[in-house]
């Protein structure tokens, strides 16, 4: 499982960051506003730790704080040093810090990228690890209740376009990474449960042009987190889950084994990328490009295992999978490898990790922010008799 | 790298207990002016350790006469807090490497950013 976890986040988020560092400017989108504020909070002389600082977006705010960037992807890692700013490329499950040495860290739409409950839980802890008693942590991850947009797992593959149409939408989409990791945010996106469902259809408003979003219910990771009581129920059937013609059985919960995973990304990318599909009618509602015709949704859903019934999954193996839409831009140059792994947080989540898992940890505020859940904590002497 | 992120920084690889402070190899070091503000190191000083700081700016042969020990009332001290700053701010690794006293293990450092990175059978 571990395996297969760090695996996963190679696959679809560090990778994808290497290959979309060069295109990732969001430069022009200013700092969340809390973020901000957070960092301009800071005493004169403080030490912070920008963990997952990618192309460094927040270290330049308040030049009294010295400011610590890391990241796992060197070449964001560059670009933040070029711009000036003291990085370090290192995992945020390790960091190579000595304890108690920051007097304030942020992790802003980073562990959304972790796969696993232990492995979020293990970096909100090595965060805590290096936090003085007294000092505090920011955290932002991607909400998944959002009001114009809809997810219907929490283990999604979110794709991203390095060379955008050239349509009104084309420079928007620039700002996909308005968190520096590059979460979506603004409305720029939309995803949609299923091609052709019923509830992913139709929900024009907040449909993007040009690319959208393809959501792939992942098995086996963090299927099991929400209700663990009911994801061991739910094994025999999800086991047998229809969506994978062909595909070895899918592990529920946390029973999934690695070469399941590694099915399973042999499989997307057979799908998303490597083959070439007739294009259908478009999957969500209608949205014109610039030349008039529908915008194509490059949108799928391949099935998976989950601890509710997915009664998406029939479709999916009857039909998404004949009649995966396409977009122009996709066509044009498939980047089949561009799918980036999140795992969307409910409400309470964050909370629930950080009050039930981090004893370090003591919450001062919780709030839904710019689509993401944002927690500040203080770390707190812990005594051990 | 500056001497005050080094000082921050400690091995992580598995089972090392004493991985602090971690041995600079520098092939290229580079002295850059950073602006002065005496409020912000003396401010700094006491999240130091201070030992090692000292040890990182001698064998790069940044020492500048900063003392082994830390001189009190140094708030007021413009002069050592000048001193302090420099090393503290104005030295920067460039090249080179870092290493774990304890496992010998090499952290390299290319245009100034050490790759803490671990194997995974390090981690």
């Amino acid at each position: 499982m571990e395996d297969a976890a760090s695996q996963l986040e190679r696959d679809h988020v560090h990778s994808v960051y290497e290959k979309i560092a060069p295109y990732f400017n969001d430069s022009r989108y200013k700092a969340w506003p809390k973020v901000r504020q957070f960092l301009q909070d800071q005493e004169p002389g403080s030490i912070v730790a920008d963990v997952g600082c990618g192309n460094g977006k927040y270290l330049g705010i308040n030049g009294d704080v010295f400011k610590l960037g890391s990241d796992v992807c060197r070449p964001l890692v560059d670009t933040a040093r070029g711009r000036g700013y003291e990085v370090q490329v290192c995992d945020g499950l390790r960091l190579p810090y000595r304890h108690g040495c920051f007097d304030a860290v942020l992790s802003i739409a980073v562990i959304h990228h972790l796969s696993t409950k232990e492995r979020r839980v293990r970096a909100l802890r090595e965060m805590a690890r290096v936090l003085r008693v007294g000092g505090r942590l920011m955290v932002y991850v991607w909400a998944m209740e959002q009001k114009r947009r809809k997810f219907e797992k929490q283990d999604v593959f979110i794709p991203w376009n390095p060379n955008p149409p050239s349509s009104p939408a084309g420079g928007r989409r620039w700002g996909s990474g308005g968190a520096r990791r590059g979460a979506p945010q603004g409305e720029e996106h939309v995803v949609h449960g299923g091609g052709g469902r019923g509830p992913g259809r139709g929900r024009g408003p907040a449909l993007p042009q040009g690319p959208a979003l393809v959501l792939l219910p992942l098995p086996g990771l963090g299927a099991g987190l929400q209700q663990p009581g009911r994801a061991q129920a739910a094994r025999p059937g999800a086991d047998r889950a229809p969506g994978w013609a062909g595909a070895p059985r899918a592990g529920a919960g946390s029973g999934a084994h690695p070469p399941v995973l590694q099915h399973l990304l042999l499989l997307l990318g057979a799908r998303l990328g490597g083959r070439r599909v007739r294009p259908g009618r478009p999957a969500a509602g209608p949205r014109d490009t610039p030349e008039g015709k529908p915008a194509p949704v490059f949108g799928a859903i391949v099935g998976g295992c989950s601890s509710v019934p997915l009664p998406d999954l029939r479709q999916a193996s009857s039909e998404s999978l004949q009649d995966v839409q396409l977009s122009r831009w996709d066509r044009e140059k498939p980047e089949d490898s561009c799918l980036r792994y999140y795992h969307v947080f409910r409400e309470g989540e964050l909370l629930d990790l950080i009050q039930n898992h981090v004893e370090e940890l003591h919450v001062l505020q919780s709030c839904l922010d710019h689509s993401n859940w944002c927690v500040v904590a203080e770390k707190v002497q812990v005594w051990k008799i | 790298m500056k001497l005050l992120t080094h000082n921050m920084l400690t091995s992580h690889v598995k089972g090392v207990i004493k991985g602090y402070p971690l041995l600079i190899k520098a092939t290229e070091v580079k002295v850059n002016e950073v602006e002065f503000k005496p409020e912000f190191v003396s401010r700094m000083i006491p999240k130091l350790e201070w030992k090692a700081l000292v040890q990182a700016a001698e064998g790069l042969g940044q020492l500048n006469d900063l003392p082994n020990e830390l001189v009190p009332d140094y708030e007021k001290n413009e002069e050592f807090l000048r001193k302090v700053h420099h090393v503290l701010m104005e030295v920067e690794v460039l090249e080179g490497c870092l290493q774990c006293p304890e496992s010998g293990r090499e952290f390299p450092i290319s245009r100034g950013v050490p790759n803490m990175l671990l194997n995974e059978d390090e981690s």
